[in-house]
């Protein structure tokens, strides 16, 4: 029998008990969407991450370490040279804060002292104009990178055309190179100014020491961030003569990774749960269509014999009953799908609160392809287990009794 | 003249039950020619239906042969049997058969769907068939329950004929029909005979046997030859006269 036949047979069979095939369905349906519906609002909390925290994210490696003393610029370098089969760069930062003061504004700002390569490692992404280079980091040039939002702050308008602008700081006078996406940090506060100076200049012309606060190490492509992680520790505490007891207070190593980690196994057993319980009701859909099958073969009894009287095999019989269970948990999974889908619109805005998204910031439900179609094989499973024995049963009967059924 | 259609040695056909074991064909021999209009008469019970299942390939015999066209049925598999069917056998039933909600189109055209006759085929097909049993065209795409029941069976008629099969096996085809509605069933049968196709039609009616060319008569898993079947007549009627 061609696959045509087949198809046809199956939508004439299923239109002729549309009723009770819907009804059928229905274990399916609510199993399905509550998988997709689960798979679609976690998607979505992924995808949330990822466009906030970007994708650089997940190769930082954050580095802190006191032991004695601070970390020292030197002690970067070092860690840079020595571990450059792990990390593209490693770039410190140092926090500081003073007054600037615009045309018009004077605010006070916190100050990050960086150098370039930090903002590759971050990825800040620029408005206009440039970031710093290498050589006025290294020379400790009067320049500065700002944000958008203490554009706004400063010179009364976001938008502004500040690059070669020169803003006061410290009592010196800095040409502002460049201007970045604001990091939201700062919020709609208007006193809130952010700077970005070149290392060395915020050193030692704001700081006044040369100690460094935060270092970034942002790791080769494809590294294994654990294992990344854990040989920074140790290269640290050889460094810095940590002894083993101490390793835990005194050297901070952490991965973005590690947290994304966290939270997708966090959401990895919340889905399993709710999948177990999907499951729960998928088993009761399929004995549900398995029971409906098996109503179906015993109505069909003399069609069946009479196709065998025909020429049918036993094979045909199999597929046409196989089939139909297969089309029957495919629209099932189908309608899920959608159902599941419009459901993970209605709870995203409460599960976006829940995460602390904040109310406006609703999620929206991501499903990917890969989701969908492992859903679709799921229907085809289930209804190729449930309508096996049926199928079998019909394609068993004896010609001759069957055609004499009453 | 060439070898028969069916020719059947010497067979016999036991089933099991629940009250044991019932010998329902004893030995029996039977030559169909191509082209030959046969009837097979009796009483129910008396093992007609059985031989006639026999003879469409749903069952096989327990003992002796069956040639159908030469070829051993006893030797095929159920795929072959069923391949035989699809190509080689036609059936009429008693009550039809027919899928109800389904197109007359449809009804003739669901055993070439069994075999390999392709797609483009199979409508001009099915329209010969039905155009053979003479349903007039208009019919074609009504739901079979919108027939009456002679278009009915000239519709299962045209769906045993649509495959070009060697024999016709047709059991009881006029017993679910009136009178003058069963002689038009018989009609089609003749004229089908007349267009040279084969016929093993069943019936326990001399009327509806008196269309064929010959008719054998089977009583108790026997057949019987005409003067056999005369006495055994005669036989139970003066036991029936005996009662009253």
């Amino acid at each position: 029998m061609k696959a045509r036949d087949l198809a046809y047979e199956t939508f004439s069979a299923l239109d002729a008990n549309r009723g009770r095939s819907l009804l059928t369905v229905l274990g399916i349906v609510i199993g399905i969407s509550a998988v997709i519906a689960m798979t679609a609002l976690i998607g979505g909390v992924k995808q949330a991450m990822i466009g906030e925290l970007g994708l650089n994210q997940a190769r930082l490696v954050y580095i802190q370490c006191w032991y004695n003393r601070s970390m020292e610029v030197s002690d970067v370098e070092a860690l840079e040279a020595e571990m450059a089969d792990d990390y593209e760069y490693v770039t410190p930062l140092v926090w500081s804060g003073t007054d600037v003061i615009s045309d018009t504004e004077k605010k006070s700002a916190s100050i990050q002292g960086v150098w370039p390569s930090f903002f590759e490692a971050t990825g800040v992404k620029l408005v206009s104009g440039r970031f710093f280079t290498e050589q006025e980091s290294d020379t400790g040039a009067l320049v500065t990178v700002l944000d958008q939002a203490s554009v706004k702050n400063l010179f009364g308008n976001a938008d502004a055309e500040v690059v070669g602008k020169t803003l006061r700081i410290a009592g010196a006078e800095y040409l502002i190179c460049g201007v970045t996406e604001s990091s939201g940090a700062g919020g709609s506060n208007p006193d809130y100014v952010q700077l970005y100076l070149p290392f060395s200049t915020c050193c030692s012309r704001v700081q006044g020491f040369t100690t460094v606060d935060q270092v970034y190490g942002f790791a080769r492509e494809g590294s294994d961030m654990d294992a990344v992680a854990q040989r920074t520790t140790d290269w640290l505490a050889r460094r810095f003569a940590v002894p083993e007891d101490e390793r835990e207070n005194a050297i901070w190593v952490y991965t973005m990774a590690s947290t994304i980690e966290e939270l997708n196994s966090m959401m990895m057993s919340f889905q399993v749960l709710m999948t177990s319980v999907a499951s729960i009701s998928l088993l009761v859909g399929g004995i549900g269509i398995m029971n409906m099958m098996l109503t179906n073969v015993t109505e069909r009894i003399r069609e069946i014999g009479l196709r065998k009287a025909l020429g049918a095999k036993s094979r045909d019989i199999t597929r046409q009953f196989l089939l139909e269970s297969i089309c029957l948990t495919m629209v099932g999974g189908l309608i899920g799908m959608a159902l599941g889908y419009l459901g993970a619109f209605a709870l995203s805005g409460l599960a976006g609160s829940l995460l602390g998204y904040g109310e406006g910031t609703a999620l929206t439900p991501y499903l990917d392809l890969q989701s969908m179609l492992l859903v679709a094989g799921i229907c085809v499973a289930i209804g190729v287990v449930f309508g096996y024995y049926p199928a079998r049963r019909a394609a068993r009967l004896d010609p001759v009794e069957s055609l004499h059924y009453q | 003249m060439s070898a028969p259609v069916i020719d059947v040695r010497r067979v016999h056909r036991i089933y099991e039950s629940a009250a044991g074991y019932v010998h329902a064909l004893k030995g029996v021999s039977l030559t169909v020619a191509r082209g030959e209009f046969l009837c097979i008469m009796g009483p129910s019970g008396s093992g007609k239906s059985t031989l006639m299942n026999l003879l469409g390939c749903l069952d096989t015999p327990t003992l002796g042969t069956y040639l159908l066209e030469g070829v051993d049925v006893s030797t095929l598999d159920d795929d072959e049997l069923a391949e035989l069917r699809a190509t080689r056998l036609g059936f009429v039933f008693q009550s039809f058969n027919l899928l109800p909600r389904a197109t007359v189109l449809r009804n003739v055209v669901l055993p070439l769907t069994y075999t390999d006759v392709p797609a483009s085929e199979r409508r001009g097909r099915a329209e010969q068939a039905l155009a053979a049993v003479g349903l007039p065209q208009e019919f074609f795409d009504h739901r079979s329950n919108e027939l009456s029941g002679g278009q009915m069976q000239r519709v299962a008629i045209a769906r045993a004929l649509v495959n070009d099969p060697a024999v016709i096996l047709a059991d009881e085809p006029t017993g679910n029909l009136d009178q003058a509605t069963g002689q038009m069933v018989l009609r089609t049968f003749r004229g089908l005979r007349e267009q040279g196709k084969t016929i093993v039609l069943i019936t326990h009616d001399a009327e509806v046997a008196s269309w064929a060319d010959r008719t054998v008569h089977i009583r108790d898993g026997r057949l019987l030859t005409d003067e056999e079947e005369r006495a055994a007549v005669a036989a139970s009627s003066t036991r029936g006269r005996g009662r009253t």
